[in-house]
């Protein structure tokens, strides 16, 4: 496509003080009203924004040598490890590593902010001691000040976009989507829509290595793709350096996912060039083209059921339909900030405080995003169930279920209608505590609130049910809601027991 | 004026439809908002909505009849400083008293709080303070 300017016509034009720059939002108005020719020729930057939870997020420290020198082998700061697989004095903490000491509370997120915030960090380091680095414990306090470089080194930020997650199960659940409530009680998404920086360029034509970026409120550069990188899905990712020296708290915030751990808010920017035609259509593409699925967070697996399609501009309406109900919707992702941001980078650049770079070498467009090597298939409930279940019916008495319970030496008994579908559970622990309370019918002991799980359910899900709701095992069913056996403790330290040999 | 109150039933008054007779007495509206009642100790959250003169009055009906009637002054409290705006409680508060405005600021609307907490732990930056009377 025909070049229309260069990033020298435009650096120049910063320098002159006459460069037009827009952010996304405003963009999408000018296109819509005057047209992608006008665009080229009038609007010279476009200016982007994303402020949210980046996991993949982190920063390299040096903490200069003491005296006798150490060799740090473990460091923690405020508690929580960083990791010195490196020279003496160098580590990196990596924002969802956990405290030690707090847990979830505190994270390598929030050590970086209270480090940009300049408050002091408690140093403490361990070594095994060599000959030319004796020492082999360090304990000390340290302030951003004090140490040589701190640079912020993301390997995965500013996903182009993200799903949208809901919850399909009755309870309930905590995820890197934030809080799920049961049975589709809300949904949640993540990423800037309109303003989000790699999907105002989804054909990469002025994003690369070297392209000069908002990051944590100082200028920083996409050095490389970022992991998992994805343009074919348009689910592109960058990573990303800067100064953590002349970064801004206001754009760097440690967070908690609550009951899933800790993370940092990376606010960050990118300007696009107008440099042809087609950067000025995508560019100013509006919300309801920007598409994503939302899917069923309640299934633990890689693959995810799709429950429909939408559009970043009905997730930003703050309502939406699934099934038949309204559902009511929460951004992970700030979009004040997002457009603080990119309002930001337009004043940095019509101010001429910041110039455009032109990237060594652009992104790659087609790289592929493959699931992980699993030399072993992980096993289903299927695998490991007791099938086919002993059941019970409601009317049965509760002598049935002692003697049942005796001659076949199990302890859960799912109780069951005349049609094979689940009612309750029985445990031998139930049958003895009620034996002499004059109770006679299985239906007054049973618990009519059961835990399931299904076939096709990995086995480490089904282990986690038992442990969060503190049972021993785990009716079987089917969709339909007939029993189709039991899985147990027992049943899942068998299959441990075979994996460790 | 929309007000929080905290009401704690002795042991004698749990027993007596003491909420209905005073809700005949009076022109406020009460919605009853969190409710603890057991054979020892009842505690009731609710709103109340009325003018400064009837608020009064109805504290006086619920302590004449052996009901401990105490305005709350801090309910709810959201820290703007630290609010990132991100919108992650929007979707979980269950009255609307967090909600987004027209520039994408979160803000909270103390009246309509009923002090569920589930937007407590759920604030990446825990942003939201909930002052539990009990
Ligand atoms: S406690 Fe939080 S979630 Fe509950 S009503 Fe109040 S503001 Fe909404
Ligand atoms: S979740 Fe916390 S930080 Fe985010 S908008 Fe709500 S109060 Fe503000």
């Amino acid at each position: 496509m025909e070049t229309a300017k260069t990033y020298e016509e435009i650096n120049q034009k910063i320098r002159d003080g006459d460069v037009v720059v827009l952010t996304a939002e405003e963009v999408a108005g000018f296109v819509r009203e005057k047209g992608v020719e006008k665009a080229v020729k009038e609007v010279d930057v476009v200016t982007t924004g994303t402020f949210g939870a980046m996991c993949s997020s982190g920063a390299w420290l040096n903490f200069g040598h003491a005296d006798p020198p150490i060799k740090m082998q473990r460091v923690w700061l405020n508690d929580v490890e960083a990791y010195a697989g490196v020279a003496a004095v160098d580590a990196y903490i990596g924002a969802t590593q956990l405290s030690e000491s707090e847990g979830m509370e505190y994270g390598g997120g929030h050590v970086i902010e209270d480090l940009v915030r300049g408050k002091e960090i408690e140093l403490r380091a361990t070594a095994y001691g060599t000959d030319c680095c004796p020492s082999r414990e360090i304990r000390t306090t340290i302030t951003i000040d004090d140490i040589n470089q701190a640079v912020l080194l993301n390997p995965r930020n500013a996903y182009q976009r993200y799903m949208a997650a809901t919850n399909s199960r009755d309870e309930t659940i905590y995820t890197y989507m934030g809080t799920l409530l049961p049975n589709y009680g809300n949904v949640t998404f993540s990423g800037a829509g309109i303003l989000s920086p790699l999907h105002r360029d989804p054909n990469y034509e002025t994003i690369g290595v070297g392209t000069r970026i908002f990051l944590g409120g100082a200028q920083g550069y996409v050095i490389w793709e970022g992991t998992q990188h994805n343009p074919g899905k348009a689910m592109g990712t960058i990573m990303v350096i800067g100064n953590l020296k002349e970064m801004d708290p206001r754009y760097l915030r440690g967070c908690t996912i609550h009951k899933y751990g800790t993370s940092l808010y990376v606010g960050l920017g990118i300007p696009i060039p107008l440099i042809n035609e087609r950067v000025a259509q995508t560019v100013a593409r509006d919300e309801d083209q920007i598409k994503t699925n939302l899917l069923d967070y309640g299934v633990p697996r890689r693959d995810r059921p799709v429950i429909r399609e939408v559009t970043y501009a009905e997730l930003r309406s703050g309502k939406i339909e699934v099934g038949n109900k309204e559902v009511p919707v929460s951004p992970l992702s700030s979009f004040k900030m997002a457009r603080e941001i990119a309002e930001k980078v337009k004043k940095w650049i019509e101010r001429g405080e910041f110039f455009l770079s032109s990237p060594m070498e652009l992104l790659p467009r087609d790289t592929i995003f493959k699931p992980m090597r699993q030399v072993a298939e992980a096993p289903l409930v299927r695998d490991v169930m007791t099938e086919p279940a002993i059941t019970a019916g409601p009317e049965d008495t509760i002598s049935h279920a002692a003697r049942l319970f005796a001659e076949r030496e199990f302890n859960h008994l799912p109780i069951v209608d005349e049609g094979g579908k689940l009612l309750g559970i029985v445990t031998s622990w139930d049958v003895a505590v009620a034996l002499g309370t004059g109770k006679k019918k299985l239906s007054e002991i049973m618990t009519r609130r059961v835990i399931t799980a299904s076939e096709d359910e990995p086995v480490d899900a089904a282990a986690r049910k038992l442990e969060q709701h503190n049972v021993s095992g785990l009716p079987v069913v089917n969709a339909g809601g007939l029993v189709r056996g039991v899985i147990t403790s027992e049943d899942i330290s068998k299959l441990i027991g075979r994996r460790v040999k | 004026m929309s007000v929080k109150m905290l009401l704690k039933y002795s042991a004698e008054a749990l027993d007596k439809p003491i909420l209905a007779e005073v809700i005949r007495q009076t022109s406020a509206g009460i919605n009853i908002l969190h409710a603890e009642l057991n054979a020892t100790k009842g505690e009731m959250l609710i709103g109340v909505e009325g003018s400064p003169e009837e608020i009064e009055r109805l504290i006086d009906l619920f302590k004449g009849r052996g009901v401990d009637a105490r305005r709350l002054e801090r309910t709810v409290e959201l820290d703007e400083g630290s609010c990132m705006d991100c919108g992650a409680c929007l979707s979980l508060c269950p009255t609307g008293a967090l909600h987004i405005t027209e520039d994408y600021s979160v803000k909270l609307n103390e009246n309509k709080c009923i002090m569920c907490e589930v937007c407590v732990p759920a604030c990446p930056v825990k942003a939201i303070k909930v002052f539990k009377p009990f």
